[in-house]
């Protein structure tokens, strides 16, 4: 066989596989402008009365704004924890920067389940020896989503960090910048690519988070996929996909973004 | 330099390997700025120990309580709760679907992955690559609720799947509720998981070997059984290992795609902490998910290890 014809087959293998991964995408992008009222192919005419309805219905829309509430002090968070924790693993050389390391990426490797029934076990826990309510409210909610965004912030923040040479800050330090002045005006400016990237990537996993989120929603506070998951289980409808659409552009823009701004392959 | 992969990835006791940072090596100097580290890296350190650590410590705690029904949970210390798991014939097959099921979607993920990750590296301009892979890891960002509700517009009776077979007079197949759509649908979220980690391994293997391999007459595929399957062999394990955890820990493709009959191990764990009410088995369960997850890579590992040594001597 000659290379020509390997090399279209590895073409042609990739393709399918590609598709394969994105024909969800379409599929329900396409679905949430289908006019049939009960969901059948092929359509019947084209309507964008689904968006109408989705927004009309209130677990949607209250679940869309708890999620981007959730998710921007997760940011916060992530943010807040993550940037220090990762300039002194990457900075400095102490005993215990791997079970550090460790500890700080755990949430990721802890299943999202597990991870989820252990919180809500310690949030009722909590709750009984505090006499407060903690397992069904936005505190207990943000506390699980700045968990499931700090591993990534560490992973890109790190990874920026890595890439900068520190004599950037030798040379501000050895001209008599403070720490906080180096700080702020050197490290902070020349790893912002990695800073917005994971501030971007941070956003979207605490968004899509359905796992940890399940054990932890209360009534009147779900987030947005929780809302999908629990009306998916009685209906499919277009008002799912458009629902759907509306959350593929926004993250799909926020990916775009962040993969400007660092490589996103390399935060897997 | 792909040995080194193999050696630094770390296994965690939560049952999963995280990809190591890639940190600088440690140097004597720095010893004595021991204060400012430890200032910096101790608020997410301790907010992580609080919020997961010490949780994950109380949930093995209650998993040696006894389950009393009316009264939730009685302090005990025993093994009730694990010998309920491995003397229920019920669990003993949650247990075995998981396997297979993530099994299975393992393997196929790195059969339609390896071409792929082939096609990135060797034949994508860099342009296209990071395009491609961009393309490859959105579908994965589009949340498991999006994902699984597209899967069941495909799949469902009178979905895209059935609609299509029926154009060319192929009668309705019944997907939906099907071990088959739930490995379609995880095979379909742990795709991009697969690529992205062969393609850095691939990244790695000189070109050149190929050709030198072909040029002395080797065909495609005994290079590639040949040459590069050993040389890729870290990343085919790391990524194999990424996905039959992700596939043993996988909750909403089960539940929403595999219907109420169909049972994982991490809907259980959710089921008996959530409906029933049942946390020391609840706890037990998810226990036994990650010890038996932990086990089964760190088996893997150890034997491919054994063997990567053997064929690098």
């Amino acid at each position: 066989m000659g290379i020509l014809a390997i090399n279209r087959i590895y073409a042609a293998l990739s393709a399918l596989v590609l598709a394969f991964v994105l024909l969800p995408l379409v599929a329900i992008v396409w679905v949430s402008f289908f006019a049939n009222r009960i969901l059948s192919f092929p359509a019947t005419g084209y309507t964008l009365g689904w968006y109408v309805r989705a927004w009309e219905q209130e677990a949607f829309r209250n679940g869309f704004i708890t999620s981007v509430e959730t998710a921007l002090v997760a940011v916060a968070i992530s943010l807040v924890l993550g940037v220090p924790a990762s300039l002194a693993l990457v900075r400095y050389r102490f005993p215990g920067r791997d079970a550090i390391q460790t500890v700080l990426l755990s949430p990721m490797v802890v299943p999202g389940i597990v991870g989820g029934a252990a919180l809500f076990m310690a949030f009722i826990e909590l709750e009984v020896l505090l006499d407060v309510e903690i397992a069904g409210t936005l505190p207990g909610l943000l506390i699980a989503h700045g968990l499931i965004a700090l591993p990534w912030t560490v992973r890109l923040v790190t990874a920026s960090l890595v890439g900068m040479s520190p004599s950037y800050e030798e040379a501000a330090r050895s001209l008599g910048a403070g720490v906080f002045t180096t700080f702020f005006r050197v490290t902070l400016p020349i790893i912002k690519p990695g800073i917005v990237a994971a501030a971007l990537f941070s956003f979207v996993v605490s968004f899509i988070d359905l796992e940890k989120s399940i054990f932890l929603v209360g009534p009147g506070r779900t987030t947005l996929q929780i809302a999908l998951v629990s009306y998916l289980e009685w209906n499919l409808d277009s008002t799912v996909a458009a629902v759907a659409t509306v959350q593929i552009l926004i993250i799909g823009a926020l990916l775009i973004a962040s993969d400007r701004y660092a490589r996103l392959a390399r935060a897997f | 330099m792909s040995g080194s992969a193999m050696s630094t990835a770390t296994t965690s006791p939560g049952g999963a390997t995280a990809p190591p940072l890639n940190l600088p090596a440690p140097g004597a100097r720095d010893r004595r700025r021991l204060s400012p580290a430890f200032g910096l890296a101790a608020p997410g350190t301790l907010f992580v120990v609080l919020a997961l650590m010490g949780p994950l410590a109380l949930m093995f705690r209650y998993s040696l309580n006894r389950f009393v029904p009316g009264q939730m949970m009685v302090e005990a210390v025993t093994l009730a709760n694990y010998q309920k798991f491995f003397a229920d014939s019920y669990y003993q097959e949650v247990l075995a679907t998981t396997l297979w099921v993530s099994g299975l979607s393992t393997l196929l993920c790195l059969l339609a992955g390896f071409p792929v990750a082939y096609f990135l590296v060797r034949q994508a301009s860099d342009k296209w690559k990071g395009r491609l892979l961009l393309l490859v890891i959105l579908p994965l960002l589009m949340g498991n609720a999006v994902r699984t509700a597209a899967w069941m517009v495909i799949l469902g009776d009178k979905g895209l799947f059935n609609a299509f077979i029926g154009l060319v007079g192929v009668s309705p197949v019944k997907l939906m509720y099907t071990p088959t759509a739930v490995v379609i649908g995880l095979v379909s979220v742990l795709l991009p998981f697969m690529i992205v980690t062969l393609q850095s391994v691939i990244e790695g293997i000189d070109a050149n070997l190929e050709a030198a391999a072909s040029s002395l007459g080797a065909s495609h595929l005994t290079t590639l059984w040949r040459v590069v399957l050993p040389l890729a062999l870290p990343g085919i394990l790391a990524g194999t290992m990424l996905c039959f955890i992700l596939s043993m820990n996988a909750y909403a493709t089960p539940v929403l795609i595999g219907g109420p009959s169909f049972q994982m191990m991490a809907p259980a764990v959710y089921q008996q902490v959530a409906k029933a009410m049942n946390w020391p088995f609840g706890a037990a369960l998810a226990f036994v998910l990650m010890a038996v997850t932990l086990v089964l890579t760190t088996t893997a590992n150890i034997l491919v290890q054994r063997r990567y040594r053997r064929w690098s001597e």
